[in-house]
């Protein structure tokens, strides 16, 4: 009996990689499950012309500078890095080549974060969908929401900011680091869904989305893989945002206050917090 | 011959399982709509992934990994990339019921001990930065 039976060799046309729309029609025809609803696409391409332009830009000193701020130098190489197409370790030698150790040093720590997270989840297989902890928010994971709702999903929450941020998720597969936090802490303390459904979502869309990274980032904002939860005010966002973001006052409301006064709003069974 | 099977957290042919596997050997990419399915991937992952395969150049099947590969590499050894993700890693465990699969570990970005403490980043970060800061070209 012939042992050639299952062997599906895809046909593909050898201009398909400049015609989008085309590539796209064959993404569809040989993903017959996905949803007929989902229709966006990234503008970030796959494939290693984009991964070297990318890297042709990369200013190491300058992303260290200013890594925090939402409309500074991000690299975007992490979609390529997830997926193996290009090397952290070539990125650094690159960040050497146009930066001396000391100012490549915050960037090239940038790149040791995502051997960390690995390095935890061949340690730990467990942690990335297990809570390492219990939640330090004075709740029990039992108070949680299982499932994102749908304002959530479809980045209607009607706060400003954080609809601005889930909207660069959902139409770029990509959203800032910085952003990601703030989405995380609101969808787990502002919401109180558990970090899994956030993370799933994240992984959903992301172009990098690690289960490694991404996972053990979400546990660390809930609280369940660090010493107490990550959250921020307004302010904060203000601080680290450019003019694009939405930041008023009044269409970001429960966002506003000081520290303190979010704190015992968000975890009203803790001590307050000097 | 033998294969290598190119998978989605390894899309590259500079990866050292390619010097592996040796001149003659044929990577390929399998195309698993139900992984992605499972996995719950939008459209915009899919087509970023689809876009990185087909820039390798290399043969694209469509279906189950394992039973495609056990097809295409008949008794021959099967290479590919060193991964974390249980996926693969059931691939590659199913596969080895019939065939020698041969897993590669990427260059490493730092030398860092296996028991470096994990506890706390900065902790790790201290023994990665030993050799982080300096070129692979003068570690090696």
């Amino acid at each position: 009996m012939t042992k050639t039976t299952h062997l599906a060799r895809l046909r593909i046309d050898p201009n398909i990689l400049s015609n989008r729309a085309d590539l796209i029609t064959q993404v569809r025809a040989i993903s017959p499950n996905l949803d007929a609803m989902d229709t966006v696409v990234s503008s970030i391409q796959g494939g290693m012309d984009e991964a070297q332009q990318r890297l042709a830009r990369l200013d190491p000193s300058a992303y260290g500078k200013s890594r925090n701020h939402l409309d500074r130098a991000v690299t975007g190489l992490s979609p390529f890095v997830r997926h193996g197409a290009m090397s952290t370790r070539l990125i650094r030698d690159r960040a050497l080549e146009l930066a001396e150790p000391k100012p490549a040093e915050k960037f090239i720590q940038q790149l040791a974060w995502r051997e960390y997270w690995q390095r935890i989840y061949n340690q730990f297989p467990d942690y990335i969908w297990h809570d390492v902890e219990p939640y330090k928010t004075g709740f029990r994971a039992s108070d949680y929401s299982d499932d994102l709702p749908d304002d959530i999903l479809t980045a209607q929450t009607g706060v400003a900011c954080i609809d601005q941020f889930l909207t660069e998720l959902l139409e770029t597969g990509y959203m800032h680091n910085h952003a990601r936090l703030y989405v995380a802490a609101y969808v787990c303390h502002w919401r109180r869904v558990k970090w899994q459904a956030g993370a799933r979502f994240f992984l959903a869309h992301l172009l990098d989305g690690d289960p490694a990274s991404n996972n053990l980032s979400w546990q660390w904002v809930a609280s369940t893989f660090s010493h107490k939860p990550y959250f921020f005010n307004l302010e904060n966002i203000e601080k680290f945002s450019g003019e694009a973001t939405d930041t008023r006052f009044k269409t970001n409301k429960v966002l506003a206050g000081t520290y303190e006064d979010i704190y015992a709003r968000l975890f009203p069974n803790l001590e307050p917090q000097s | 011959m033998s294969f290598v099977w190119i998978h989605e957290d390894a899309m590259s042919l500079d990866h050292p399982v390619m010097e592996a596997a040796g001149l003659d050997a044929q990577p390929v990419f399998i195309w698993d709509s139900q992984h992605h399915d499972a996995e719950a991937y939008a459209l915009k992952r899919r087509v970023f992934i689809f876009e990185c395969a087909l820039d390798l150049d290399i043969p694209i099947y469509c279906g189950a990994p394992q039973i495609i590969l056990s097809d295409l590499a008949d008794r021959q050894t099967i290479f590919t990339a060193a991964s974390l993700d249980p996926y693969i890693n059931g691939v590659i465990a199913d596969l080895r019921q019939t065939h020698a699969v041969v897993t590669v570990d990427r260059h490493p970005f730092a030398s860092i001990p296996d028991d470096a403490d994990t506890r706390r980043f900065f902790r790790f970060w201290n023994y990665a930065k030993k050799t982080a800061l300096i070129p692979s070209e003068e570690t090696i």
